[in-house]
């Protein structure tokens, strides 16, 4: 029944809402209910979204429960091996049939009349059909929904509820994709136990576009820099690097030169200690293969990736999904990464910037939450709805390069390009009615001048 | 008269065990206040140089896979801290730009069911229930009940708390941070 999922009667025209040529950005975007529930159809329902890690859910009937949006969802591995993206709602009266997040089961039964489904989704029996369904329900067509698509990259498994979105890997494109390999590429991966979530009162597009800005290190978190845990020169380098990809995907934050990265290298060879901020980036990029994984301008970018919409790729061997819970409220995932045969001092360093940096309890993050559902509220009242934002940074003082290798990038100081191509894309994903439309119609990244 | 014998020392284990619990709650009410009271430095001085503070994660699993609630020690945590890292959640507090404090929150603790289930070796375990209410600005509103687990470390004619593990009855966090102390 998966044709019948994408249904997009409702339509708001956003298409005035962000100004690529000035910068500026409508506030009602994030408080408007109306807006919200065409997010929920064309970006949600339609994109792919980050469901769990393959390490996550090892053994047949292992399960992890996620979101599409609002469409709760049970990921699960079934008898073959294969991982299936199920609706959590039994096709009978529409009850979820798993109130676990996590855990292995054999099927799952429905607490309401007890129809039960099999790993793949498969309804396999109810109690009475033979003596009230006088066996004749067609089992065959009343299971529980599938996601249109779940495939996997580099162990990510992502799901979409739109038949006809492009295949995974032409959707993540080269820049998501390499977003994905900042992760994949350190080695083998095996998920921590334990997935971080708590609510922030904000709308998850304020979530999203702070994982590219570099502008507001310093000040939001200013006490990790003040006790120490963080350098200056590691928090908000002068060194910027942002690349960006089709459909919204982009990468913002540190990056350096080649000739730096040369430097860096020569140093740590000669077995000197790590003396500048980019030198544990480096010495990070330097493990198994990665430099040729990344590629000539992958490898010198230690910045933010974002999967649009909503998966940001953190430096710490962590993932995080901005999940919407309404335009007002968002709930954050953290997933945490160990990298097998990594050094023990690493793996130590990597845990303790996961458990003490990032999450609600975070030395950095705690001071977030405020900053985003304050912004989230100034956009409700009357007066201050119809006043645009400011998201003018580095615009047109910059120069997307190309590179022999295809890799293209922006290399420069403090900007707000990540924002921009992110509420640029949104806009198009909003106007378009259809896959057929957005691949349409989408922009390509800037070449040149930008 | 061997009888009478024991009651008097059945008597005084009961006298002895009440004079501890009165310590115990004492010390417990005691810290709560420092924490209430803004008094973080204090706080500090009631803290081991050895303490694990520690609140792991929380998941809903179904009754049979019940024992998977909790995350374990050396994986994910909220809280996974030791006195350097407390010492720099307090230190925070001070430096200025500490948004989440700044202007400060307000709480009150509510520390009760408080029992000594261990006495050995100069270390109390002592299981407590615990509210933490917390208003901040004009409207915000969170409040978290828990239990922990303490060790509590004779010094002196006093404690200093060895380990704090705390058990939350949330799985999603559902305030926009954990910034305060538990």
């Amino acid at each position: 029944m998966s044709e019948q999922l994408i249904t997009t009667d409702r339509q708001v025209d956003v298409s005035q809402c962000f100004n690529p040529q000035t910068g500026t950005l409508q506030r009602h975007i994030f408080t408007d209910e109306a807006i919200y529930q065409q997010e929920l159809e064309r970006i949600f329902a339609r994109g792919w979204n980050f469901m769990c890690h393959e390490s996550q859910i090892p053994a047949a009937g292992d399960f992890f429960m996620n979101w599409i949006g609002e469409d709760e969802v049970i990921v699960v591995r079934d008898r073959e091996g294969k991982i299936n993206v199920l609706l959590n709602s039994c096709p009978h009266r529409g009850n979820t049939v798993c109130r676990a997040e996590i855990g292995n089961t054999r099927s799952f039964f429905c607490s309401y009349h007890g129809w039960n489904f099999d790993l793949d989704g498969r309804l396999v029996g109810m109690p009475g059909e033979k003596e009230f369904y006088r066996d004749e329900i067609d089992k065959s067509v009343w299971g529980l929904s599938p996601a249109a698509k779940v495939e996997s990259y580099r162990g990510f498994v992502f799901a979409t509820l739109d038949p006809s979105a492009p295949a995974l890997a032409d959707y993540l494109g080269w820049v998501g994709r390499l977003g994905i390999d900042f992760l994949a590429s350190k080695g083998e991966l095996e998920f921590l136990d334990g997935v971080v979530k708590n609510r922030i009162q904000c709308n998850w597009k304020l979530a999203v576009d702070n994982l590219y800005d570099w502008y507001h290190v310093k000040v939001s978190h200013g006490t990790a820099l003040k006790l120490g845990l963080v350098s200056d020169a590691a928090m908000a380098p002068m060194d910027q690097m942002v690349l960006l990809g089709e459909l919204g995907h982009g990468i913002g934050g540190p990056g350096i030169s080649e000739e730096k990265f040369q430097d860096s290298m020569r140093r740590l060879q000669a077995g000197e200690p790590a003396s500048v901020w980019y030198d544990r980036n480096v010495a990070d990029r330097m493990t198994g293969n990665m430099i040729e994984e990344l590629g000539p301008v992958g490898k010198r970018s230690f910045g933010h990736p974002n999967i649009f919409p909503n998966l940001w790729v953190a430096l710490t061997n962590q993932l995080c999904l901005r999940i919407p819970r309404g335009p007002f409220e968002t709930e954050l995932w953290w997933f945490t990464f160990q990298v097998n045969d990594e050094p023990e001092e690493r793996r130590k360093f990597n845990l303790f910037m996961a458990n003490h940096v990032f999450g609600p309890a975070g030395i950095l993050e705690q001071d977030d939450g405020e900053n985003w559902s304050h912004s989230t509220r100034g956009a409700k009242g009357a007066f201050g709805k119809k006043l645009p934002l400011n998201f003018a940074m580095g615009k047109g003082s910059d120069r997307m390069e190309a590179d022999a290798s295809g890799q293209s990038r922006i290399e420069t100081v403090v900007n707000e390009h990540g924002q921009r191509w992110t509420y640029q894309a949104w806009q198009e994903w909003m106007q378009a009615d259809s896959w057929e439309t957005l691949l349409a119609n989408h922009s390509q990244p800037p070449q040149g001048d930008c | 008269m061997s009888g009478q014998r024991n009651a008097n020392e059945g008597t005084e284990a009961l006298y002895a065990a009440m004079l501890r619990q009165y310590e115990v709650e004492q010390f417990l009410f005691y810290e709560a206040d420092l924490l209430d009271s803004r008094r973080y430095d204090d706080w500090l001085t009631l803290l081991a140089d050895d303490i694990h503070y520690w609140m792991p994660l929380r998941r809903t699993t179904t009754a049979r896979e019940v024992d998977r609630e909790f995350t374990r020690p050396g994986g994910m945590a909220l809280f996974d801290n030791d006195k350097e890292i407390l010492t720099m959640r307090v230190q925070r507090l001070s430096v200025g730009r500490a948004w989440a404090e700044d202007p400060p929150s307000r709480t009150r603790r509510l520390i009760t069911n408080i029992r000594v289930l261990a006495d050995a070796d100069g270390e109390l375990q002592v299981a407590c229930n615990f509210k933490l209410y917390r208003t901040r600005l004009n409207s915000e509103e969170d409040s978290w009940i828990g239990r922990r687990e303490d060790t509590l470390r004779r010094q002196g004619d006093s404690f200093v708390l060895a380990r704090r593990h705390i058990f939350l009855e949330q799985t999603v966090i559902l305030s926009q941070n954990l910034s305060n102390l538990f």
